[in-house]
């Protein structure tokens, strides 16, 4: 700005120095010249009359003057010169001044130079005699008068550079000063000149305008940001060159992934190829949604492109990726299909043999002797089946009306008694003693499930028994918990399966399920119990040597 | 010029860590299809072998492009020269589990899931090549650390199926060639270990530009 003030201020400066200047040389110039045309006039009348009265004599008064006088015979040959040695000078009746003053009495005429440094004036008058008498000044030129000036006009020149660089300087100071001392974030009309206020005004709006649209959308951001932040699931937004722009903590955990992987590539949080060739198809343009594993857990990936314009020339600016967790819901289903596939395969199964055998017995070849046997065998099968439907209903009746069942204090130990009263003769038709020791205990629960508990424990502890062996319940009461064991000398199960003993129609030994009976949901049954009354289930088992059932009521 | 060498760098650390995805998923399901006796896996073991092999002479290329055009000097310099020998390593992983996958033919007919200290061996090595592979996309040194003395688990493994191994051939000299076939996977988890140990080592020298 400085600059170019002082550009402008110099120009001026200079176009008023050099138009005053050449105004007021050329009107001196030619006033001066006029006033020494006129003292010329003057002057040489002066002289002629002189020269009429004296002749040679009053010339010879101006030898070596700095006037210039010479006398011109009327022939044109050069008679006197004060100046110059008449015998070198040529004819002069052809100059112009010398010309017109034989003509006309009187003449006069300029010539310059050959370096055009000077110029010389001369003004001829005629004599009575004919004679021509001239006098001749020497002028300084137009130019040499300018060169002249130099000196002067250089320090005018100096002073005038001074001069506007210290207005240039103040001006724009002046001018820019205010415009400095405007704090943008908070304009301030008074501070400014009049002609910046409209500006100023303007700013003072914008600044409030932008405020209050940045408040809108950091409210905007921070709504998206909770609600994003709150969601269960995992929530990743990448750009077209599947570069994270934004995500959750929720994704951060479920990838596994470190914190700051903005702007990082997704490689960085999942490198499987799978997820990779998912995410590329998403930026091809392509919804996608598939299961796979991270970790020990299952989740539902779903990869939607986000494109850029709608319309003809659609392209895919992006992609939003959504987990959620659906371990649970994958466990439950794979449960689900076990289960109705175990429940028909052990509902066909009586099914078939009694259907099997009414048939043959239809069929007429069965001798009547024989009849009452296979009748004993569909009533066997009928019962299993009776036995099975049982058990399901109330595993069902557990599952859904479990936790609202009618609870009072039971006496575990003298329920205890009951059923082992009860399994007595069965204990003694497959050889196994079986034994109860403790003391009476009362806890808070439902009576008819409890029984159901410990009569499905040690029917399992008298069916999975060796021959001779024994099966010992005792119930503890110790301060914090009531404690049920079932302890026999079996079988035993497998470490590797005593997670699943538990499940629904789990056998440890499948090929031999059918001559033990059973119908693989006893355990099932007492989880639930023990569940509905939130108690905890230990197994101990040791293959070939027994195991050990306890369920720890809390007091 | 600058930011087409970014972008190269870039490209250099992507095609890497999707070489590094391949080898643990190649060595995940190579110990999966081992234990499970899964004969089908062969083939596409060796389809997997190749894309890896690709793979590296990709990398390759990036990285003899960006020594020719952007002569990369100081942390650029170390990030690719750790680059190349890395994924020699990677390559080597890759050759080894086809190598694993090509004896699952002898050992399928036994029951693999018997040998605790191979199933130890084998989750170990994945392990290392997982974390190795996880301590360059974080740059972890940590990590990488982790991986490198992890490696003395697995020899020790070894050691014990070595030894263990020269019992049961007295025990059952019919079953010799099995338990020669059984040593051989076992050498190979442990090279492959030695492998994720070099990757590791190669992490931590591109980070710190030091190599103990």
């Amino acid at each position: 700005m400085t600059k170019r003030i002082f550009k402008n201020t110099i120009l001026i400066i200079f176009a008023v120095i050099v138009l005053c200047g050449v105004f007021i040389i050329g009107v001196l110039y030619k006033y001066f010249n006029k006033e020494l045309m006129d003292e010329m006039h003057q002057e040489i009348r002066f002289i002629a009359k002189g020269v009429e009265l004296q002749g040679m004599d009053y010339l010879e008064a101006f030898d070596g003057m700095d006037t210039r006088i010479t006398w011109v015979a009327s022939d044109g040959e050069v008679v006197y010169d004060n100046q110059v040695d008449i015998t070198t000078m040529d004819n002069h009746s052809d100059r112009k001044e010398i010309k017109d003053a034989l003509i006309s009495s009187s003449g006069k005429s300029t010539r310059y130079s050959s370096t055009l440094s000077e110029k010389r004036v001369y003004q001829a008058q005629r004599l009575s005699d004919g004679s021509v008498i001239r006098i001749s000044y020497v002028q300084k030129t137009i130019f040499m008068l300018i060169f002249g000036m130099i000196q002067p006009i250089l320090i005018l020149i100096i002073l005038a550079l001074g001069l506007a660089g210290f207005l240039a300087y103040r001006l724009s100071k002046q001018i820019i000063e205010p415009l400095e001392q405007i704090d943008l974030d908070n304009p301030d009309e008074s501070v400014v000149y009049e002609e910046m206020a409209p500006f100023v005004r303007k700013i003072i709006n914008q600044n409030s305008q932008i405020a209050q649209t940045m408040d809108i959308l950091k409210a905007q951001q921070d709504e998206f940001k909770l609600i994003t932040e709150n969601m269960q699931e995992g929530f990743i937004v990448v750009d077209r060159d599947s570069k994270i722009l934004s995500h959750n903590t929720s994704a951060l955990r479920i990838f596994n992934a470190e914190q700051n992987v903005e702007n990082k590539k997704v490689l960085m949080i999942n490198r499987t190829h799978e997820f990779q060739e998912m995410v590329n198809q998403a930026l091809s343009g392509v919804h996608i949604e598939r299961i796979i594993p991270i970790g020990e857990r299952i989740y539902n990936i779903y990869i939607n492109p986000v494109f850029a314009d709608s319309g003809e020339n659609k392209s895919v600016a992006g992609a939003v990726i959504i987990a959620t967790d659906v371990t649970e819901r994958e466990q439950r289903e794979e449960l689900r299909r076990e289960f109705s596939a175990n429940v028909s395969h052990e509902l066909k199964t009586p099914l078939t043999s009694i259907s099997g055998i009414a048939e043959i017995i239809k069929s007429g070849i069965v001798e009547a002797k024989d009849v009452p046997e296979f009748a004993e065998k569909i009533y066997d099968e009928a019962k299993r089946l009776i036995t099975l439907v049982e058990d399901i209903i109330k595993l069902s009746q557990l599952d859904e009306s479990g936790l609202n069942m009618a609870k009072e204090d039971v006496n575990l130990y003298g329920l205890c008694g009951e059923v082992v009263k009860q399994l007595t003769p069965v204990a003694e038709l497959n050889n196994v003693s079986i034994e109860l020791e403790g003391s009476t205990a009362f806890i808070y629960g439902v009576k008819p499930v409890i029984r159901e508990m410990i009569f499905n424990l040690c029917d399992n502890g008298i069916k999975y028994n060796k021959d001779g062996g024994s099966v010992l319940v005792s119930v503890e009461d110790t301060a914090e918990e009531t404690l049920l064991s079932v302890k026999d000398t079996g079988i035993g199960i497998p470490i590797d399966q005593q997670d699943r003993i538990f499940e629904r129609f789990y056998r440890v030994d499948k090929s031999h399920s059918k001559e033990i009976g059973g119908t693989g949901l006893g355990l099932s049954i007492v989880k639930h119990g023990a569940l509905i009354h939130g108690a905890r289930i230990k197994v101990e088992s040791v293959p070939n040597q027994g195991t050990s059932v306890t369920i720890a009521f809390k007091n | 010029m600058r930011k087409g060498f970014e972008k190269q760098l870039e490209e250099l650390n992507v095609s890497l860590i999707q070489m590094g995805a391949l080898c643990e998923e190649h060595i995940a399901k190579t110990t999966e299809a081992l234990f499970a006796g899964d004969e089908n896996f062969v083939e596409a073991s060796h389809v997997m072998e190749e894309t890896i092999d690709k793979c590296e002479r990709d990398i390759e290329n990036i990285c003899m492009g960006i020594f020719l055009k952007q002569q990369p000097v100081a942390s650029d310099l170390r990030q690719v020269s750790a680059a190349l020998r890395m994924i020699s390593d990677m390559e080597r992983i890759g050759d080894q589990c086809a190598d694993i996958s090509d004896m699952i033919r002898y050992t399928s007919s036994h029951n693999m899931r018997e040998y605790e200290s191979l199933k130890a061996m084998s989750e170990n090595s994945k392990e290392m090549v997982n974390n190795a592979v996880e301590s360059y996309v974080r740059r972890d040194i940590k990590l990488a650390g982790k991986v490198m003395s992890q490696d003395d688990v697995v020899d020790r493994l070894f050691d014990d199926i070595k030894r263990k191994l020269i019992g049961y051939i007295a025990d059952d000299p019919n079953q010799g060639e099995f338990w020669i076939d059984v040593i051989m996977i076992a050498k190979y988890f442990e090279r492959i270990a030695d492998h994720a140990t070099n990757i590791a080592e190669w992490v931590e020298y591109s980070i710190i530009g030091e190599r103990k």
